[in-house]
């Protein structure tokens, strides 16, 4: 008796599931295989669509923006927050002041976040410009959303947005570490830097590679920002694969011009999510043969 | 978690002092960084647009309290906050009802099927290919009908309840059966269990999960987006808000889009502030970044 009441409450989130998530999967599995703009009949036409997307110029493009967006925001994040983690696991005077100041930029909406940034950096009247040349140090406005720079901007930004994520994440990893080891240690006669190199990276591996993997497949998927701040322009320069995709999906931004592609769409977004998917499972194994060398 | 590594000890030696001086130098550099986009769009907010665009000022030569009143009610952010509020409290309250309801079944019961089912659900939290499952989606709530209202947005929100239902079910184990089966043997059924003892003692989980749970959809961009081309009086507030940097005239207004901006902060800040503590339990192992 009890397991059909079980069932009764499973019910609404099996049946969610199903229908929100796993049949809109499927359907996409289907339609990659079609040639469909979202109106008349879809044509089967095989792997034609996975034939163009090797061709696509604009889809590799945005696979190397995609590139540079990722490898300039990972640089740059996960040494800074686990610098400021492991500071900030000390017994240190404000730490926990610390700990929500870095944090604080985390509960932005990547919307919000990229307005704010669009009106910091704007390039006529960008509060950022204005400082700069009311200090004297440039004497032009610099362009920060043109085209030479717009990229190294929206990577300045997501380093922002993202710090006080992973520094959260490395201080959860720094907690799960043994007290006695430290004081073992201390008895052994090491010192700070004794510490953080036997006691404290070696320990934090696991941990690390793990966050490093989450780190990879959330900048390799990250988009909304990008699409609000710059739309993908100047130029195509800062458009990456998910906001490709979403442009061949959804054609809506003012200056897309991209066709609405539904057959097509669903085959780039297979390609797109192959791609991240092969990026992790090597990062994953590479890792861990590293893993092992300690 | 209060470790003393030698930061206790009070070392006067030269280089001992320098790297204080270097480390809290580092530390603080970091902190304004962090902190200036935030000051500098508050402050902003209460100027003139005149002084937003042409004076490099930090603070306000006069407060512009209008800009708010200005923002609520032309550029319609009263709209934008009675949808943003609707669609979280809706998106909180239905995950968490669904989450709790599922993880009492899966933790509590034997039945067949069960394995399965938590694969399934830990296949969603996995395998993701992000905006294509967003056209079948809108699709089918063209199809129910439900695209014309916030509803769609609403449903396929509340069907993304993976991480809820771990967060939650990872709680049960500190609910002991010894009460269920007391409980039963009191007169109690399997819903009067879930809805007298599993839910009141469930409090803390339902806490950390619907924190997460609102936060996610009051920060939700992509979704509300797309539902709400073709009727913008549906629009929230990141939607809205985004929206104004390509409106007519609104470059010219940085002022009431930075009075957007703090608008829109400002339920997660309070909520921040005083949920420090369960907040950052909340976002350790949240996808975001």
């Amino acid at each position: 008796m009890r397991k059909l009441h079980a069932y009764v409450f499973i019910f609404p989130s099996l049946f969610l599931t199903l229908i929100f998530s796993i049949y809109p999967l499927m359907w996409a599995l289907r339609f990659m295989f079609y040639d469909y703009q979202g109106f008349g009949t879809p044509v089967f036409i095989g792997l034609d669509n996975f034939a163009r997307v090797m061709r696509d110029a604009e889809f590799w493009s945005s696979v190397k923006n995609t590139g540079i967006y990722a490898l300039g925001k990972l640089i740059v994040t996960i040494p800074l927050s686990l610098l400021l983690a492991i500071i900030l696991n000390r017994s240190l005077k404000g730490r926990t002041f610390l700990r929500a100041v870095y944090y604080l930029p985390t509960i932005f909406s990547a919307s919000v976040m990229s307005i704010v940034f669009f009106i910091i950096f704007n390039s006529y009247n960008g509060i950022l410009n204005q400082f700069l040349i009311k200090y004297d140090i440039i004497s032009q406005p610099i362009s920060w959303l043109g085209a030479d720079h717009a990229m190294l901007t929206t990577v300045i930004i997501a380093i922002w947005g993202a710090v006080g994520n992973y520094m959260l994440l490395f201080l959860a990893g720094l907690q799960g570490i043994p007290e006695d080891l430290y004081e073992a240690a201390s008895l052994d006669g090491a010192g700070e830097y004794e510490k953080l190199r036997h006691v404290t990276i070696p320990l934090l591996g696991p941990v690390m590679q793990m966050i490093i993997m989450l780190a990879i497949t959330i900048s390799l998927k990250g988009y909304e920002s990008i699409m609000v701040l710059t739309g993908g322009g100047p130029y195509g320069k800062t458009e990456v694969m998910y906001l490709y995709l979403f442009k061949l999906l959804f054609p809506i931004s003012p200056e897309s011009q991209t066709l609405q592609q539904i057959g097509y769409g669903s085959a780039v977004g297979f390609t797109t999510a192959l791609m991240v998917g092969g990026i992790t499972v090597i990062y994953f194994f590479v890792s861990r043969k590293l893993n092992n060398i300690y | 978690m209060n470790r003393v590594v030698s930061g206790g000890v009070v070392s006067k030696s030269w280089p001992a002092v320098l790297g204080r001086v270097i480390l809290w130098v580092f530390l603080i550099v970091t902190a304004l960084v962090t902190l200036f986009p935030i000051i500098m769009v508050f402050l902003g907010s209460f100027k003139t647009n005149l002084e937003v665009t042409a004076g490099a000022t930090l603070l306000p030569e006069s407060w512009q309290f209008a800009n708010y009143a200005k923002a609520w009610e032309t550029a319609n952010f009263s709209r934008f906050t009675f949808n943003s509020v609707f669609v979280s409290v809706t998106v909180t309250i239905g995950m968490l009802v669904v989450s709790s309801m599922a993880a009492y079944a899966v933790d509590r019961v034997q039945f067949a099927g069960k394995r399965i089912y938590m694969g399934l659900l830990a296949s969603t939290l996995f395998i993701s290919i992000g905006a294509v499952v967003l056209r079948p989606q809108y699709d089918l709530m063209v199809s129910l009908g439900l695209q014309k209202s916030l509803l769609g947005v609403i449903i396929i929100l509340i069907s993304a309840h993976a991480t809820c239902f771990f967060i939650i079910i990872g709680f049960f184990r500190g609910i002991p059966k010894d009460l269920d089966e007391a409980a039963y043997i009191d007169g109690c059924n399997f819903y009067s269990v879930y809805w007298r003892i599993v839910l009141p003692l469930l409090r803390p989980a339902l806490a950390v999960a619907g924190l997460g749970a609102f936060q996610g959809s009051w920060n939700e961009y992509i979704l509300p987006l797309v539902f709400t081309l073709s009727n913008p009086s549906l629009q929230t507030l990141p939607v809205g808000l985004a929206n104004l940097r390509y409106g007519i005239g609104a470059a010219a207004e940085t002022q009431l889009m930075m009075a957007g901006a703090c608008l829109s902060i400002l339920p997660l800040l309070v909520v921040y502030l005083f949920a420090n503590k369960s907040f950052m339990q909340v976002t350790v192992g949240a996808v975001k970044g």
